[in-house]
């Protein structure tokens, strides 16, 4: 690992940090919003309201808070 | 939206104009071919006269580009020069389509429409979901294709699925909603911002037109707000663009972190075999 701070490949791309910070404050919200709307949408497709519209609701928050951890676990193997 | 004794109507969706055939032609269509006439005709002009020593007026077009290019080269590693084009045209296309709006007569001119208001010829093209939305879709195919070959096919399947593989019926939809949320965030912030600011203008305006009789606010006060809008037009198309290359680059830096760690290995494995130097080094 060199001196001056995380190993990042010579060239490598290197995302803007404010650019990352601008895309997960809105890929929260939306994640889950869009989990909420699928399983509204699929419960209202198939009649079983609301098994889908929780299940939606919980793969949305996972989404989520799997954004927050891939977005951070990439810029810390930056 | 109607304001109360005025002609001024901004609607959430683009009205139709007119049909050809099957094609329902709607004002932002109008708005979306003036701005690829407006970028092709600059674009052709460019090239014709563009010289190696560049006088004042190519110096002015130069300077956007050049000036996106190097934020561009900043964060895109080795391989900006591949997706340059493509932030570029993104910026552009969203700038003037922004811009458009701000033109007189955008918005105001236009056929009769039903309870007095009118139907405008002319919309900005990026006032429209379709329009911000189909600019979004093209970007997730640009920045998937860049992760597809900086990884292989395989590599972005593994990642996209999840490891281990007994997890994938779980993390299959989580990435599907994850990146989902990419292509929503992107168009609906544009519409949004730039819908936002029609109506904004549309509502001085007709604020400012009750109130005619005070001279000064009626020229002052929608003046500021198109200077707002000017701000914020430039902003939200740069904001468009820089998203963008935020997505190619983390697929391409994903790629070269795995390279990295690749490369760091057999290191590893050279200080397991000669603790000893290792040792004493530290």
């Amino acid at each position: 690992m060199p001196a001056d701070g995380p190993h990042r490949a010579p060239g490598a791309a290197q995302p803007q940090p404010w650019g990352i910070a601008l895309d997960l404050g809105v890929r929260l919200g939306v994640s889950v919003i869009l989990g909420l709307g699928i399983g509204l949408v699929v419960d209202n497709w198939l009649a079983t309201s609301p098994i889908f519209t929780l299940v939606g609701m919980v793969l949305g928050v996972a989404a989520a808070m799997y954004t927050i951890w891939d977005v951070a676990s990439k810029a810390m193997r930056r | 939206m109607e304001e109360g004794g005025s002609l001024v109507h901004v609607e959430i969706a683009a009205e139709p104009l007119f049909e050809i055939g099957p094609f329902t032609f709607t004002n932002s269509m109008v708005g979306a071919l003036l701005t690829t006439a407006i970028l092709l005709t600059v674009a052709f002009w460019f090239s014709r006269r563009s010289a190696l020593v560049p006088n004042r007026r190519q110096s002015l077009i130069e300077l956007p580009i050049e000036w996106m290019a190097n934020i561009v080269q900043g964060a895109g590693g080795t391989r900006w020069r591949s997706f340059v084009p493509f932030i570029l045209t993104i910026f552009l296309t969203v700038l003037v389509a922004n811009w458009i709006g701000l033109l007189p007569g955008v918005g105001t001119i236009g056929l009769a429409g039903e309870h007095d208001t009118i139907v405008p010829f002319l919309r900005p093209a990026s006032a429209d979901l379709n329009f911000t939305l189909a600019l979004a879709l093209i970007t997730f195919v640009v920045f998937v294709s860049f992760g597809i070959r900086a990884n292989g096919l395989r590599g972005w399947l593994k990642e996209f699925l999840g490891e281990p593989r007994y997890m994938s019926p779980l993390m299959a939809p989580i990435h599907i909603i994850s990146e989902l949320s990419r292509l929503i965030s992107l168009s609906m912030r544009l519409f949004g911002n730039v819908f936002a600011g029609e109506v904004l203008l549309a509502t001085m305006l007709a604020i400012t037109t009750a109130a005619i009789f005070i001279l000064p606010l009626a020229f002052f006060v929608p003046g500021i707000f198109l200077g707002l809008e000017m701000i914020f037009g430039f902003v939200q198309a740069l904001v468009f663009a820089l998203l963008a290359m935020t997505y190619i680059s983390m697929a391409i830096a994903e790629h070269a972190a795995h390279d990295d760690n690749h490369a760091e290995a057999p290191v590893a494995d050279a200080v397991t075999v000669h603790p000893a130097p290792t040792q004493g080094a530290v």
